[in-house]
């Protein structure tokens, strides 16, 4: 973990209100793991006051220095701010944070849900590069919020799902859950919280390694606010330590009113 | 250049800090996190979580809100318990070159002499801040702080059951605070520290309900600093033991704005949350201060803002 100061080297916006943004952060990308994330300061003052969390998107070791890339919505003010950012300016960052995916298989399937596919894409880089089987489901309401598939690493197994039905499956990330969990030895998702209720409740889920990446409002990140905690079936846990990754039985979902 | 300050002149033990900095309790944990970050020895002083005597699991989610310059948040004091902070944190905290002093809370006047009466001798800890001021818990919190006969009572149980330096954190909520102030001076307090959070609340359009889950919050933040910085001005002059400035404090010049209205020291909470440096980056501001305006001791500074 270490606060530094890192410099865009490209920020653009890859679909409608989604940026990429790539930085050389060394210190941070050297370390992290996939389903780690980097607390972002997004003000110059103290307004907005608190750093956005973002999960780490993708690690590209082979650029010099090493660069971190960050996947975002813009959705409120301090994503906003850091859309604004541009090639040269500098950004305060935190990170790696948090207990990423814990991986011990050979075919994996991953379950994005919109926004949700930002770290999974790192996940997914780093298990094809060990020669691991990944199958990916990719979900979004319409074909224009898809994550460009030439943007994924090659050898994935890609699956569409979009709500409209403009592209792949007509339905939601989950309805394709099913006919491929029994291929898998693990499964990683990350989406809304919805998502994840829909799927505790599938019955091709039941007795399966399930992880999940949650959200929680975050004050620090690094476990010293405790304004994350959630209560699990593990005891109360902090989403920015313990996690942001648990496993899906681990949640209790009464009264868990989750990242929004 | 003389930038070291001590907290308890009236205490046998002392309290002597090398600068004048502290973290904030409840935004640093107990240090361990924080050490990972920054050079804590470099820091006047830690301020732990605070510490109840059984264990507990604080509040439901949502805990934070950011605000207009400001975070409310109502954690609800979860935290391990005395006893695992005396087995698994006072022994790291013994190797440390930087004091830790124990933010404490009870839900009764016996429970925080208790509290006190086990950290006595314990290796590691250095001071006691008496927390009579959390206002995110439904039993004790900041009931204790808001009557003058409580909260010297409190500060007397604590101090008939320690030899530890103590300082009684006191809570913005009040009419009068140098009432409060007064009151636990009398009963022994070695040192004051204010302010801890003021109540409010936030509500989410989108439900049309409280969003924090326990209702209301404390505010904290650079959204508080005029007022704190105020408390700190009546309370230094309505009492003589050293005061401690906290609420707000983000730069070199909030801290001397602090040190100016009269505190001794300052603790620093949500701005070492969002930035882990602020700390260390106010002590370096203060000696650069020092340097430029030629002042050999910090103490030259305390309290200079008094009209005559
Ligand atoms: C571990 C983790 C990883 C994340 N990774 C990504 C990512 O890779 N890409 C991405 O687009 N988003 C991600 N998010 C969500 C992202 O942090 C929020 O969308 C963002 O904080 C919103 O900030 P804002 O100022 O634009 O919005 P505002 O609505 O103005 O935010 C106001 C406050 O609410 C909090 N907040 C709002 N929405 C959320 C949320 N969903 N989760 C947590 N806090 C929230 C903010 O932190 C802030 O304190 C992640 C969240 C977490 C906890
Ligand atoms: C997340 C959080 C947790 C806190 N926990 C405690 C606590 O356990 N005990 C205490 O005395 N004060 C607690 N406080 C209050 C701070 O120590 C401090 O008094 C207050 O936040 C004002 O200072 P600031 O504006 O620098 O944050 C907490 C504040 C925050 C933001
Ligand atoms: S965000 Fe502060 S403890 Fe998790």
């Amino acid at each position: 973990m270490k606060q530094v100061l890192a410099t865009v080297l490209s920020n653009s916006e890859v679909l409608p209100d989604i940026h990429l943004l790539c930085s050389p952060a060394p210190e941070i990308a050297s370390e992290s793991m996939p389903g780690q994330f980097v607390m972002v300061r997004t003000s110059e003052d103290h307004d907005p006051l608190l750093r956005r969390p973002l999960a780490i998107h993708r690690v590209s070791p082979l650029a010099s220095p090493i660069q971190l890339a960050l996947l975002f919505s813009v959705v409120g003010r301090g994503t906003k701010w850091l859309a604004q950012c541009k090639e040269g300016d500098e950004i305060d960052l935190l990170g790696p944070l948090g207990h990423g995916f814990r991986v011990q298989s050979r075919h994996l399937l991953l379950v994005a849900g919109g926004i949700g596919i930002a770290p999974l894409v790192a996940l997914a880089e780093n298990e094809l590069a060990r020669g691991a089987h990944v199958t990916l489901i990719l979900g979004a309401p319409t074909q224009d919020q898809l994550y460009p598939a030439h943007l994924l690493p090659p050898g994935i197994e890609l699956l569409v799902a979009t709500e409209d039905g403009s592209d792949g499956q007509k339905g939601m990330a989950t309805d394709l859950l099913a006919n491929f969990t029994g291929k898998a030895d693990q499964v990683f998702a990350c989406g809304p919280v919805a998502m994840y209720e829909v799927m505790s409740s599938q019955t091709s889920i039941k007795g399966r390694s399930v992880q999940v990446s949650m959200e929680a409002r975050m004050g620090c990140g690094f476990g010293v606010c405790l304004g994350c905690a959630i209560e699990t079936r593990q005891g109360m846990k902090l989403v920015c330590q313990d996690g942001p990754v648990f496993e899906l039985e681990d949640i209790i979902w009464r009264g868990e009113k989750g990242g929004d | 250049m003389n930038l070291s300050v001590e907290l308890a002149p009236y205490n046998k033990r002392g309290l002597q800090l090398k600068n004048p900095v502290m973290t904030a309790s409840g935004t640093a944990g107990y240090g361990m996190e924080y050490a990972e970050l920054v050079d804590i020895e470099r820091l006047g002083a830690i301020v732990s979580k605070a510490i109840t005597l059984k264990p507990r699991c604080g509040n439901p989610q949502i805990r934070l809100a950011e605000t207009a310059s400001g975070l409310l948040n109502s954690i609800g004091l979860q935290n391990v318990g005395v006893d695992t902070l005396i087995k698994e944190k006072a022994p790291i905290w013994s190797t440390w070159g930087v004091p830790v002093i124990v933010n404490i809370a009870g839900e009764s006047i016996a429970e925080y002499g208790e509290l006190a009466h086990r950290l006595e001798g314990v290796a590691g800890v250095s001071g006691i801040e008496i927390n009579v001021s959390c206002p995110n818990v439904a039993m004790g919190g900041m009931e204790f702080g808001k009557s003058p006969e409580i909260a010297a009572a409190v500060t007397e149980a604590v101090k008939s059951r320690t030899t530890l330096p103590v300082m009684v954190k006191l809570t913005p909520n009040v009419t009068d605070i140098t009432e409060i102030a007064r009151a636990v001076v009398e009963a022994g307090a070695d040192a004051i520290s204010l302010i801890n959070t003021l109540t409010g609340m936030i509500i989410d359009v989108s439900t049309r309900k409280p969003l924090l889950g326990s209702v209301s919050g404390g505010l904290s933040g650079p959204a508080i600093k005029p007022i704190a910085l105020y408390m700190v001005y009546q309370v230094s002059q309505a009492v003589d033991v050293p005061i401690i400035g906290c609420g707000g404090i983000a730069s070199a010049d909030d801290a001397l704005e602090f040190i100016m209205a009269g505190a001794t020291a300052i603790q620093m909470g949500t701005a070492t949350m969002v930035n882990p440096n602020a700390p260390l980056e106010v002590v370096e501001g203060l000696e650069r201060f020092m340097d430029s305006e030629g002042i050999n001791d910090i103490a030259e500074l305390v309290g200079v803002a008094r009209l005559p």
